[in-house]
């Protein structure tokens, strides 16, 4: 029999190990458009981390700021700077 | 190529090291100080306590009652850091006036399944920011979920729609608004003989806001700071997103124009 505790553990670990997965794609995509929306999955992975260790309070601020504001702040300047990293494609 | 492979070592570098770290007490198995523990249980025990008036906060919230009693002048400079950052986006785009010109938006798709989920994240926003004394949640967390709702209209229906229902104005307006009740509700206890950010009566200053309103659990002036911080920071936001997302051709145009007339 699995304890509850270990099950919310484990999910919190399932979300860490995504959440690296997320910022490395985010890193290293040269279209800046899917590099935001992996950020933005890899800021869903921590609210969940931040749900499992017990803090409501930064898992309501986080969400609306990071997956609301923060890529609307981003997608602005992705507008302004040209959609693809390094030249090609790019304005 | 090469680049992403050393991007991706060096994350997993990273995370290696910290968890290994992190796993074999790098932040301490042991707290240094004696009796460090004492202020979090003296916070936890005092955040609602009726049977000692003159130290609690009548909040069973124990963060709110930290951040807007215990320790309510930290929260006063937080929200000037952040209203700081917006004052500075406001002057950088002080020559622009946003159009209330409406235009098309997305789908009628998308614009009918924005109007019903708009009210209803509104209504979550206020929940979380009026229960702020209660449950988790509070001003700040509020006021960032009801800005959510000027984004979700401003990018289904256009920045026009939003801009003719709220303008730049009476965001400030209502941005100044939420900052002057912060500030009045901190000032009210010293103008009638208490102490700056005063909350319950102390032993030594018997002012106090009261903790029940109509037999409601209103946590004193835990409820005012909660309303008030909501209302500057869904405003403050909300101007930031409209002069952010404003067109290309605006920002230059007010840029430009700006360059003119001091030649």
């Amino acid at each position: 029999m699995i304890e509850p505790v270990n099950v919310a553990l484990g999910l919190a670990a399932l979300s860490a190990v995504l959440s690296v997965i997320a910022t490395y794609l985010a890193v290293s995509d040269r279209d800046l458009l899917r590099a935001l929306i992996f950020s933005a999955l890899q800021s869903t992975a921590y609210a969940i981390i931040f749900l499992v260790l017990m803090a409501p309070d930064i898992v309501l601020v986080y969400v609306p700021v990071a997956v609301g504001i923060y890529p609307a702040v981003v997608l602005a300047l992705i507008k302004r700077v040209g959609r693809f990293e390094g030249g090609e494609g790019g304005e | 190529m090469a680049s992403r492979y050393l991007i991706a070592a060096s994350i997993a570098l990273v995370v290696v090291s910290l968890s290994f770290a992190v796993a074999y007490g790098a932040l301490g198995t042991a707290v240094p100080l004696e009796n460090i523990r004492s202020l979090a249980r003296a916070y936890v025990t005092l955040a609602y306590a009726p049977w000692n008036r003159t130290l609690t906060a009548m909040s069973p919230e124990a963060v709110t009652s930290i951040v807007w009693d215990f320790r309510g002048v930290d929260t006063f400079f937080e929200t000037t850091v952040l209203f700081g950052a917006i004052i500075g986006t406001v002057t950088l785009f002080r020559g622009i006036k946003p159009s209330a010109r409406i235009g098309e938006g997305l789908s009628i798709i998308a614009r009918s399944a924005a109007a019903v989920t708009a009210p209803m994240i509104l209504a979550v926003a206020a929940a979380i920011a009026l229960h702020g004394h209660l449950t988790p949640g509070g001003g700040f967390q509020g006021g960032a979920t009801a800005a959510v709702v000027a984004l979700v209209i401003l990018v289904t229906f256009s920045l026009g729609y939003l801009v003719s229902g709220l303008s730049k104005e009476r965001a400030l307006m209502l941005r100044s608004a939420g900052l002057l009740g912060i500030a009045a509700v901190a000032l009210i206890p010293l103008i009638l003989g208490g102490v700056v950010f005063q909350n319950q009566a102390k032993e030594l200053s018997q002012f106090s806001y009261p903790a029940y309103i109509g037999g409601a659990l209103t946590s004193g002036s835990l409820l005012f700071y909660n309303l008030f911080e909501s209302l500057a920071v869904a405003a403050g936001l909300t101007l930031t997103i409209m002069l952010l997302l404003s067109p290309h051709e605006v920002v230059e145009e007010a840029v430009r124009g700006e360059e003119h007339e001091r030649v």
